[in-house]
């Protein structure tokens, strides 16, 4: 043969192997999306009749996988509200309830393990994070010499995740909840790098949840299963405190640590406690990123 | 030398098609060397166990006189002159070194009230000409149900705190035009007789993705 032969063989043999290495992932994708979800439209401009195909979508194919027929609803925000969480690290003694029942509520994977909310452990006198211990495995808590600090995500009043977005698949609604379009966002994790609290959490692979303890009440922006390849963290338990109910880590809290409310509410508790309490500490608040999250002593 | 009989323009047609058909055959060889995972797998993913539903609970501590009524629960515990005379009210007794004894019949009761114990007095709250109420020190008597105001009545700034939804808890719903919001009471979580909130075990802490026993976690402090 010729040497043009030789080289066009020798490039199309390159091109067709380096072709099949590359297809090589594509075995661990267990779920395709569908032509539908592919073909949906963004959050902010779909219709109501757009949005309730899309939750007809989001039933059948939860009810396909798990054998249970979800409620899946729309929330939209109330007027007049804007969303609070104040935390007494007084009281908080590391008990991880808020962990478990936040991962149980929101459908979070089990394995790779998913938890929006992490504890750190911080020794007396210091509030540099860089001291803290997330994987404590005390026999009791609390222990003498430390406080427990819980860390989900702050929904910032100014968002560095939303920032860096580059399709616009997150950003604040006008209660103050960030949140996330999981059939839009295309999963290269800037807001992960972004955010300074660690608050981001990828799928890296399918989900997986045990059909027994899957959360029925789901919300389009909130606890529906989410795919692998997304973002999603804490979203203040959307489907729960756009209906009027607290949010789960706060309803399972055994000494009252958490306090959550509205701020435009002057006889909310969280007014008062913003009102009445000393010590306010903003994590990292040289960040400027304005947190909604406020921690405080008591004492 | 000889030419070959055949063209060279066909020769070398027949050396491409040989060529292209050993790559085609290579390429398949690949394809199913992938497929059928001959060398390089994942790591199998480490097995977590199911966290124990106790840590999803948001069931109190314990319950209050008022939720023993309301769940219509034996109170023959309550019935205390079914024992005790209303007409001889019984004094308290102290050991050697002024610390109250619990009588052996009300043994389960361990006493741990106040910073070195020194609200251990029975009839700081109860009632000795009256069993079935507590007594004030500002000369109210309460009944059980009512136990709140009794604690509120030494404990002023955690009783305005609670009052306020900022001690203790509050579950359901906070916009309560929606639905209704159920304030736990003193008792739901302190126990009236030892109230300091004891120790316990916590929930599992976080896994990390690839096994422990190849990658251990290190933590730079060392608590």
């Amino acid at each position: 043969m010729d040497r043009r032969s030789f080289l066009r063989s020798t490039a199309a043999f390159a091109g067709l192997s380096a072709l099949a290495a590359s297809l090589a992932p594509l075995r661990e994708l267990s779920d395709f999306s569908s032509v539908e979800q592919f073909m949906q439209k963004y959050y902010k401009e779909m219709t109501p009749e757009e949005m309730n195909r899309v939750l007809r979508r989001i039933t059948n194919e939860v009810e396909h996988q798990y054998g249970i027929r979800p409620h899946v609803r729309d929330l939209r925000p109330m007027d007049g509200v804007e969303f609070v969480y104040a935390l007494n690290l007084t009281r908080c003694i590391g008990c991880r309830k808020c962990v478990h029942a936040c991962v149980a509520e929101n459908n979070q994977s089990r394995n790779p393990e998913i938890q929006y909310i992490r504890v750190l452990k911080m020794p007396h006198g210091s509030m540099d994070v860089e001291k803290g211990n997330h994987v404590y495995d005390d026999k009791e808590v609390p222990d003498k010499g430390f406080f427990y600090m819980p860390i989900q995500c702050q929904q910032c009043k100014n968002p560095p995740c939303v920032k860096v977005c580059p399709v616009n698949a997150t950003w604040q609604e006008k209660d103050g909840i960030t949140v996330i379009d999981y059939d839009w966002c295309i999963g290269c994790r800037y807001c992960e790098a972004a955010c300074p609290y660690w608050a981001r959490r990828f799928n890296f692979t399918k989900p997986e949840i045990p059909k027994d303890r899957l959360n029925p009440e789901m919300s389009y922006l909130g606890n529906r299963p989410r795919k692998q390849g997304v973002m999603e963290k804490c979203h203040f338990c959307i489907q729960r405190t756009r209906a009027g109910k607290y949010p789960a880590c706060l309803e399972v809290c055994p000494v009252g640590a958490r306090k959550f409310g509205n701020i435009l509410d002057p006889e909310s508790e969280i007014s008062y406690i913003l009102r009445t309490k000393r010590v306010f500490i903003q994590l990292k608040e040289e960040m400027g990123t304005s947190p909604r999250f406020f921690y405080y002593f008591d004492k | 030398m000889e030419p070959n009989p055949i063209e060279p323009a066909a020769r070398n047609r027949r050396r491409t098609t040989y060529v292209l058909g050993g790559a085609t055959l290579l390429f398949l060889g690949l394809a199913a060397a992938f497929l059928g995972d001959l060398w390089g797998h994942q790591e199998p993913r480490p097995n977590i166990p199911l966290v124990d539903r106790s840590f999803l609970e948001s069931t109190p501590w314990r319950r209050t006189y008022s939720d023993l009524i309301r769940a219509k629960e034996d109170m023959s515990d309550f019935d205390c002159y079914g024992c005790h005379d209303k007409k001889k009210p019984l004094p308290l007794r102290f050991d050697e070194h002024n610390i109250l004894v619990v009588p052996e019949e009300h043994k389960d009761i361990v006493m741990g009230h106040g910073t070195h114990n020194r609200n251990n007095l029975c009839y700081n709250c109860h009632n000795e000409s009256n069993l079935l109420t507590f007594q004030v020190r500002d000369g109210r008597e309460l009944k059980f149900a009512d136990s709140t105001q009794l604690c509120g009545s030494c404990h002023g700034p955690n009783y305005r705190d609670w009052e306020a939804g900022a001690h203790g808890r509050i579950n359901g719903f906070w916009n309560t035009a929606l639905g209704e919001a159920r304030k736990l009471d003193c008792a739901n979580c302190h126990n009236p007789h030892a109230p300091r909130i004891p120790t316990r075990e916590p929930a599992p802490g976080p896994h990390a993705l690839r096994s422990v026993a190849t990658h251990p976690i290190h933590s730079e402090t060392t608590p």
